[in-house]
């Protein structure tokens, strides 16, 4: 999370984006097929915030409201489709391989001659003063089967794409300005055995509705999770640590489908779950949260030292549902969500490290496939609109999954990790690393890109 | 015969093959080879290959009847992983063998990584640059006892003489550092390209195959000439069968189909690994007189100590009372240089390893012992059972390893790693 005065002013920034973006796609109506409607209510409630990875995607309003402008009338009038043999094309450095492609907004696809299918390689040049995004697409449908971003004024790149027959176009996205294109080169011979597997661009606006219904999904949890470690900390008052034990685990459960791997909650997440360090858990006052609850309660700790534990615990997780309305998620985050809990579960629950005595590992590893399911689940449609043929799969592996770690939940009883025998800990593991790997291409088809 | 049929334990196992033996064959031959001597004697001082030396090649050829990685010039970097199938139905099992072999037929060829497309991360994980070096990759499948249990309906098929790797007398095996039901051994010229193999590889069969054990290894440059130095000091493998010799190969290296092998063994070799920590702390502190005795050869030469020269000859008819070479000297024992052992000689293909530090602060090194041969009993295991509770005991450990059977070659491109045994 950002430090709150930016935090403001990302937000500030982000109803600004959160318009252009619907303005660009309004823009591409006229273009391509019909975008989903973007959200209208509540804008900047879902904000995009500086893209974690993804740094050069956000854009200043001034030069945004500029290419809204340029943009609108692209369709029309391309003021910078240039034909090829017009102007003499700035040459690609010579170090880098490839035929030399001018990708500037003037000169876009300036230097490709390609008229047979198969391996493409191109030097693209950047000739424009801004960085620039480039596309090369498929001139009859959306589907783009190149995506170079972030190259640089006077830069040039390396770049390549196996192409079976077909028209295709450069599209090249300035950061200060809105698209222009290249001709059109149509590529004839057979098809390769194997062509580069195209996706549709899914933009920012796009992903302002499954966004929002993940933030209400999660939001809906809140609640849940108040009343459970409310729950908890009333079994503590009333010395009953036996209810308390099962009333850690269902919290902690619902807690860790919430999808706060990797920083998603902040200051929060630190009170309410970190991990136990190399101290003893019961002992460490650096530790609070669940963690801290659980080395007490399964260590034989009285009432009223578990107590302030679990009071702080009710406060933090009261303060996580008061913030989390206006808590911003970046159109990034929910297709990074989809596998990042899982590559959280794998770093931090696989190892042993979180276990601070209550053996429950195996639970909280099914609580975070329940929360990568919630987060996979809005962007179904989007992923189905995107052609994205993955999702087979990856449900098929979530499966496995569930089933590999219920074979180690019986009678109520969650087995501890350690107790699992060589062959099963290798299934587990091996499990959950194959759906960790099939989740990483729904990060990769809805990593926001620019409307073309 | 050579004393190639010795090692097992920690010393004279390093192949002798250093990379200029290697490319002809040269290094193979242990006794009775003056051209060989000749050529150790020629060698400069330099661990770089000077300019009449062979060269490693750049590749090897991953089809043929055998799989490279048994006699190819052993290379100066390695990679031992044991793997275990999660993988619950043979032709799960077939599917992971034969993304195996694709990768490794790209990889051991090198070029230009397929296309990721816009839908998939990258394959190729960029640790040797955007076109891949063939790097003299070698991949070496082979299989492990626990394979042939009831999962896969595999049982009447295992290899004759393959058996779970006992624990002999003076093992200390670490069961999470033994066995497994495959091992992947990749060798190269550069660690790099290991690092690069083993992670496409393990990425390839994701949910199929599970890490069970791991160790890297490498092999020193000579150390002034002839053949390398195993952790201990000393020169560690100056016998081994000729290579070139296909007739010895297949008396020594490759089973064959009949009797009471199946039919799908053909060109495939047992394989075993034994991971031997060396503790170099103690032996740093043992006099070299005492070292030479243990071992039977002089440390600054690698000559036998009835000898002159690394590769001078060996004659215990000229040193019947152990005057010499005392009776208990490893290569002695390993080799008693008599009729009735020759057909016991295996081909070694070692690799020192370092591998961090113990909990008592002690260096954790050693040697991964490899070889490969026609019969695990008649061969290794012979030899195995002359070497127990030799003086060298004290100073080495063998704590891991297994028995594995090196799969037959890939013919061609519509072939794949395990067809015979799963088809």
């Amino acid at each position: 999370m950002l430090p709150d005065s930016n935090r403001c002013a990302a937000l500030a920034r982000e109803r600004v984006d959160v318009s252009i973006t619907s303005d660009e796609r309004d823009a591409d109506r006229t273009h391509g097929p019909a975008p989903a409607s973007p959200p209208t209510g509540r804008p900047g409630l879902l904000g995009t915030t500086l893209p974690r990875r993804r740094a050069g995607r956000s854009r200043s309003g001034v030069a945004a409201v500029a290419a809204i402008v340029l943009a609108a009338g692209v369709l029309v009038w391309r003021p910078w489709h240039h034909d090829a043999a017009a102007v003499t094309a700035p040459h690609a450095d010579p170090s880098v391989p490839g035929t030399s492609v001018s990708v500037g907004g003037t000169d876009c696809g300036q230097g490709w001659t390609g008229t047979r299918t198969g391996l493409q390689r191109w030097a693209l040049v950047n000739t424009d003063i801004a960085p620039v995004e480039v596309y090369l697409r498929d001139a009859r449908t959306d589907r783009i089967y190149l995506d170079v971003e972030n190259l640089g004024s006077g830069a040039s790149r390396a770049a390549s794409a196996t192409l079976g027959p077909g028209t295709y176009e450069f599209v090249c996205l300035p950061a200060d300005k809105g698209p222009s294109y290249g001709s059109p080169r149509t590529l004839s011979g057979t098809t390769p055995a194997t062509v580069t597997a195209p996706t549709v661009p899914i933009t920012s606006a796009e992903l302002l509705v499954p966004l929002r219904q993940y933030h209400d999904w999660v939001a809906g949890r809140l609640p849940r999770l108040l009343a459970q470690v409310r729950r908890l900390d009333g079994d503590v008052r009333a010395d009953d640590l036996g209810a308390a034990r099962r009333d850690w685990l269902a919290g902690h459960r619902t807690y860790e489908t919430l999808g706060a791997a990797y920083g998603a909650f902040g200051d929060f997440d630190t009170a309410i779950n970190a991990a136990p360090g190399p101290r003893d858990p019961a002992t460490d006052p650096q530790l609070f949260g669940f963690h801290k609850v659980e080395a007490l309660l399964w260590s034989g700790a009285p009432a009223a030292t578990v107590g302030t534990y679990t009071r702080a615990l009710v406060k933090a997780v009261v303060g996580l549902e008061r913030a989390f309305s206006a808590m911003s998620l970046r159109p990034i985050d929910i297709g990074l969500r989809a596998h990042e809990i899982l590559e959280g579960a794998i770093a931090d629950e696989l190892t042993g490290r979180t276990d601070a005595g209550s053996h429950t590992t195996l639970a909280t590893i099914e609580a975070n496939l329940t929360g990568t399911e919630a987060a996979l689940r809005p962007l179904r449609p989007l992923l189905a609109a995107a052609g994205f043929d993955g999702l087979p799969a990856i449900d098929a592996a979530l499966a496995r999954s569930r089933q590999v770690l219920e074979a180690h939940h019986r009678g109520g009883r969650w087995a501890p990790l350690d107790s699992l025998g060589r062959h099963a800990r290798e299934t587990l593991d091996a499990t959950l690393e194959q759906t960790a790997e099939l989740l990483s291409r729904v990060a990769v088809v809805t990593d926001p890109r620019k409307a073309m | 015969m050579t004393e190639s049929s010795c090692p097992a334990h920690g010393v004279s196992r390093l192949s002798k093959l250093s990379r200029r033996g290697l490319v002809g064959g040269l290094g193979a031959v242990a006794l009775g080879a003056p051209a060989l001597a000749r050529a150790a004697a020629a060698e400069g001082p330099s661990a770089s290959p000077s300019a009449g030396e062979p060269r490693p090649a750049s590749a090897y050829p991953f089809h043929g009847p055998h799989q490279a990685g048994i006699l190819t010039p052993p290379q100066r970097a390695s990679a031992f992983v044991a793997l275990d199938v999660v993988a619950t139905s043979a032709a799960d099992l077939a599917t992971a063998l034969q993304s195996l072999t694709s990768v490794a037929r790209f990889l051991t060829v090198g070029g230009l990584p397929p296309d990721d497309g816009l839908t998939a991360t990258s394959w190729d994980n960029g640790v040797l640059g955007p076109e891949v070096p063939a790097d003299g990759l070698t991949m070496t499948l082979s299989v492990g006892a626990s394979l042939f249990d009831d999962r896969f309906g595999l049982a009447a098929k295992r290899p004759a003489r393959l058996t779970r790797m006992p624990s002999f007398p003076n093992d200390a095996l670490q069961p999470e550092r033994c066995h497994g039901d495959l091992l992947i051994q990749l060798c190269a010229h550069n660690a790099d390209t290991l690092n690069h193999a083993l992670r496409l590889l393990l990425r390839s069969t994701r949910g199929a195959l599970a890490v069970r054990w791991r160790q890297d290894g490498f092999i020193s440059p000579p150390r002034p000439s002839g053949t390398p130095r195993n952790l201990l000091g000393f020169k560690d493998g100056t016998g081994n069968p000729s290579t070139s010799d296909a007739a010895l190969m297949d008396r020594l290296v490759w089973t064959h189909a009949g009797g009471d092998e199946p039919a799908w063994v053909e060109g495939g070799s047992y394989h075993v690994v034994r991971l031997i920590r060396m503790f170099v702390e103690f032996w740093d502190r043992v006099s070299v007189l005492e070292q030479q005795r243990m071992i039977g050869r002089d440390r600054a030469s690698g000559a036998p100590l009835t000898g002159t020269h690394e590769f001078d000859d060996i004659d215990y008819a000229y040193d019947s009372l152990g005057e010499a070479i005392p009776y208990d000297a490893h290569i002695r024992l390993a080799n008693p240089r008599i009729s009735t052992t020759d057909d016991q000689r295996i081909l070694r293909r070692g690799y020192n390893y370092d591998a961090g530090t113990d909990v008592n602060g002690q260096l954790d090194m050693g040697l991964i012992f490899a070889c490969f041969n026609q019969d695990l009993e008649r061969q290794f295991a012979t030899v195995q059972r002359r070497l127990v509770d030799e003086p060298l005991v004290d100073y080495v450990s063998p704590v891991g390893g297994g028995y594995f059977f090196a799969l037959p070659g890939v013919r061609d491109r519509s072939d794949w790693l395990g067809r015979g045994l799963l088809s």
